[in-house]
């Protein structure tokens, strides 16, 4: 059944008869705030994905320095007379990339390391203190040493945040997997003489997804935030626009105080990307939780 | 035989001389005298890295220690020098004895006197040790003796007419008996029972918050004797617009940075606050390295040098507040030296790409860039001023087929990369470049100190060592302009523009700041602090 015939059809099937993917997706569309928020988590993926479309790529100078909001120019303009509009939408592109490109990476390795952790019990001790000693440092002045010393551009933002974000990422997901590993079907997959990398992609894996799908959301965002936080730092990549960079040339041009408009609207999208995200994955485990689901 | 030749530059009294321009000098009331302590609080950006003025070369470094080791002679807007420790200076007829005449009421602020043996003691030291840019700046030097408490001579190894410029203006005076001996003197930290001279005297220190500075009792080059102000604080912000909110509100008397034209067009209107300008003695420019295969020929230098819309950098990204050079080395501030005859590059993309296409360079992918031709561009990701000109530079570029990747890098990595020479084209700008016969030689000359791009022409040099050896400024100023016209036609470095570079203070609370060129000088010279009074 598709996902559309369970849409058309659910109020008359009773809910046990559902699958459990249908189940949460039922409660998901239900609450408004989880609907709302994915859907302008969408409406950023879809400004990134036409962003030519939308607007010019903002080069170049223009002669309306420092403009505020008008009918020509609708987020202003900034200190060298340039759309900050089409910074926006061009930036939406750049940290959406970094964010869900990090993200990948970062769910990528926690992922592997998660399972493995509880998978393998002689493992389990040393990923475990790895973790613990990677979410003890310094994360932000590691960071922009290293994206200092590598020197600025969009795939060693991509690393850098990436390398710092799986530990969170690889504890979530061991704890889930480590209830699953002491299930007797895991125990019965061993008995048939199931290979460890089958039992662990088959039937580990599956079992911590509905988390991997909140990390992946929470671990973006917070990327998106990291990527702001390195390129108002100056980290950032010059030839290319994010809003953290938006938020850098003002601070850097001493436009921050003189033109709210240069650093409103990129600080509203980050805003906007972080509530939702987080407004997403909250519905997302309501939705999925049994407890806390309606029906 | 020593005859004194007459220093030809323009002389005038310590107090009128070398002021650019004295704002408001209002007469001091006699209950002002009388007030409880005063003090003016000035806003940088950055702590004080080191307090040994011959070590330190960041503008926190030059504000504070500017006011505690005194220069030997200041600065005018046009680049030339004015007596200030030093009255009189001169050379040989031979040119190969230097010599120099110095006040002789001064004291450390520890009783001692300020006599010239701490000028022999200094510039051993800078020398034997080669410590900062003044070693490079000297290398004619042989030895120096103090013939009396008020008089050095110098022993030079060739004729050198920017001798005793150079020492006056580029190298602080530090205590002989308060620094440790000759070979020791760089690594000396002098972080704490500070020996000064100037007009405070360091008294606390608050590492990321405050820099206090207390007036000492003999500071005999202004009028009244000693300082009007009786404190100085220099309080550590995070950046120029914390400053700018602070000066608003009445917590700042004055920004020693200079301020980027957004805010200083904010702050123009705002009752209390007044703005100050000041020329800069330097330039902005882009480097071409020319180790690479590429920008080693003269015909894409060229193609580059016309590929820049210089008008667009100026009104644009520096919003006004910049003046061409006329694309020389010799900029028209310097209005002795500079050639009238100069002429700035054109702007125009179609003949650089003639220029290409004349040489031999073709598109032939049709990417709308000539094959190989493709630079990077380093620059300093923080300076706002260069990252928006850096942008501008590369959309010109783009417009003559020529391909520029912009490289912003942090302060530190780009200063390392600068030096390194590890770069394609390299934009940055120097602070102060105001004598031509010394900075042609540091910024042209093979292996000079601050040669970047790697230039090395024997015909170059030829007349850089004809300008040094010169030992009248008549003598000197024909060679030097024949070598900024070289440098311009060979386009060795391509010279955008000098800076005007503005100010903001308190203009309610205080009055008679004087103004002297360049950042490093501003507001914040020894003789405007000395000189500033409160208002009432």
């Amino acid at each position: 059944m598709t996902m559309t015939n369970t849409s058309t059809t659910a109020p008359t099937l009773p809910p046990a008869d559902l699958k459990p993917a249908q189940r949460t997706w039922r409660a998901f569309r239900r609450n408004p705030l989880g609907m709302g928020s994915a859907a302008v988590i969408l409406l950023m993926v879809l400004v990134a994905l036409i962003a030519p479309l939308l607007a010019e790529f903002p080069s170049g100078y223009g002669i309306e320095i420092l403009m505020p909001p008008s009918a020509a120019h609708p987020f202003g303009t900034d200190d060298l007379g340039r759309d900050v509009l089409a910074q926006v939408i061009w930036g939406t592109r750049i940290s959406m990339i970094i964010g869900f490109a990090s993200s990948f990476l970062a769910i990528l390795i926690g992922v592997a390391l998660g399972i493995l952790a509880a998978y393998a019990k002689r493992l389990d001790a040393p990923i475990s203190m790895l973790v613990d000693v990677s979410l003890a440092l310094p994360v932000l002045p590691l960071m922009i040493l290293v994206a200092a010393l590598v020197g600025p551009s969009v795939t060693t933002l991509v690393v850098v945040i990436a390398l710092f974000s799986w530990p969170e990422v690889t504890r979530i997901v061991r704890s889930q997997a480590l209830s699953v590993t002491r299930l007797p079907y895991v125990d019965a997959a061993r008995t048939i003489g199931g290979s460890h990398f089958w039992i662990m992609t088959r039937h580990l894996l599956p079992a911590v997804a509905p988390i991997i799908v909140v990390s992946v959301v929470l671990t973006a965002s917070r990327a998106v935030m990291s990527e702001a936080g390195l390129s108002f730092l100056g980290l950032g990549d010059p030839e290319s626009w994010s809003w953290g960079k938006i938020l850098f040339n003002a601070q850097r041009s001493g436009a921050l105080t003189v033109a709210w408009w240069c650093t409103l609207f990129p600080s509203l999208a980050i805003l906007l990307l972080v509530v939702s995200s987080t407004l997403v994955s909250i519905a997302y485990n309501d939705a999925r939780n049994p407890k806390t689901r309606e029906n | 035989m020593i005859r004194n030749v007459r220093n030809a530059l323009t002389r005038r009294s310590v107090l009128m001389g070398g002021v650019v321009m004295a704002m408001g000098m209002a007469s001091l009331s006699p209950a002002n005298a009388q007030d409880a302590a005063s003090r003016i609080v000035i806003g940088t950006t950055a702590d004080v890295v080191n307090f040994n003025p011959l070590v330190g070369n960041s503008r926190s470094d030059t504000w504070v220690t500017n006011l505690m080791y005194p220069r030997l002679m200041q600065m005018t807007d046009k680049g030339s020098k004015d007596p200030y420790v030093a009255t009189d200076w001169g050379y040989s007829e031979d040119g190969l004895t230097a010599w120099m005449d110095i006040r002789g009421d001064m004291t450390w602020n520890d009783g001692t006197p300020f006599t010239a043996d701490d000028i022999v003691f200094t510039v051993t030291a800078v020398t034997t040790e080669k410590i900062g840019v003044t070693a490079g700046l000297i290398p004619s030097f042989v030895s120096a003796t103090a013939v009396s408490p008020t008089r050095v001579e110098f022993t030079l190894s060739r004729p050198d007419s920017t001798f005793l410029t150079n020492i006056g203006f580029w190298m602080p005076i530090v205590p002989k008996h308060a620094f440790p001996e000759v070979g020791q003197v760089a690594a000396f930290a002098n972080d704490k029972d500070w020996v000064s001279v100037g007009p405070f005297a360091l008294t606390e220190v608050n590492a990321g918050q405050n820099y206090l500075l207390t007036a000492v009792d003999n500071y005999p080059l202004v009028e009244a004797g000693k300082a009007t102000v009786d404190e100085v604080e220099f309080r550590v912000f995070p950046d120029v617009n914390a400053q700018a909110l602070a000066l608003r509100a009445g917590d700042l008397d004055l920004i020693a940075n200079s301020l980027p034209a957004p805010i200083a067009r904010t702050l123009q209107g705002q009752p209390g606050i007044t703005l100050a300008q000041a020329p800069s003695l330097g330039w902005s420019h882009v480097l071409y390295n020319m180790t690479d295969e590429q920008l080693s020929k003269l015909e894409v230098r060229q193609a580059l040098s016309h590929a820049v819309d210089y008008e667009a950098i100026r009104a644009i990204a520096m919003q006004g507040l910049a003046t061409s050079t006329n694309s020389s080395a010799i900029s028209p501030v310097l209005s002795y030296w500079a050639d009238p005859e100069a002429k700035e590059y054109a702007f125009d993309p179609e003949l650089s790409k003639k220029i290409l296409t004349d040489a031999g360079y073709t598109d032939a992918n049709g990417d709308g860039f000539f094959d190989g031709l493709e630079f990077s561009l380093l620059y300093e990701q923080s300076a706002a001023d260069i990252a928006n000109w850096a942008q501008i530079m590369k959309d010109g570029a783009t417009k003559a087929g020529i391909k520029i990747n912009l490289t912003g890098l942090e302060r530190n990595t780009y200063l390392a990369r600068g030096r390194e020479k590890d770069f394609d084209i390299y934009a940055g700008n120097w602070a102060v470049m105001e004598e031509p016969a010394a900075y042609l030689g540091l910024a042209y000359r093979t292996g000079g100190f601050i040669n970047y791009a790697s230039i090395s022409d024997p015909d170059l040099e030829k007349l850089i060592d004809e300008a040094q050896a010169a030992t009248t400024p008549e003598a000197v100023k024909v060679p030097v302009q024949a070598a900024a016209k070289l440098i311009s036609e060979k386009v060795y470095d391509n010279v955008l523009y000098y800076q005007t570079f503005q100010f903001a203070y308190n203009s309610d609370k205080w009055d008679g700041f004087v103004v002297q060129p360049s950042d490093l000088l501003s507001l914040v010279n020894p003789l405007s602090l000395a000189s500033v009074k409160p208002k009432n």
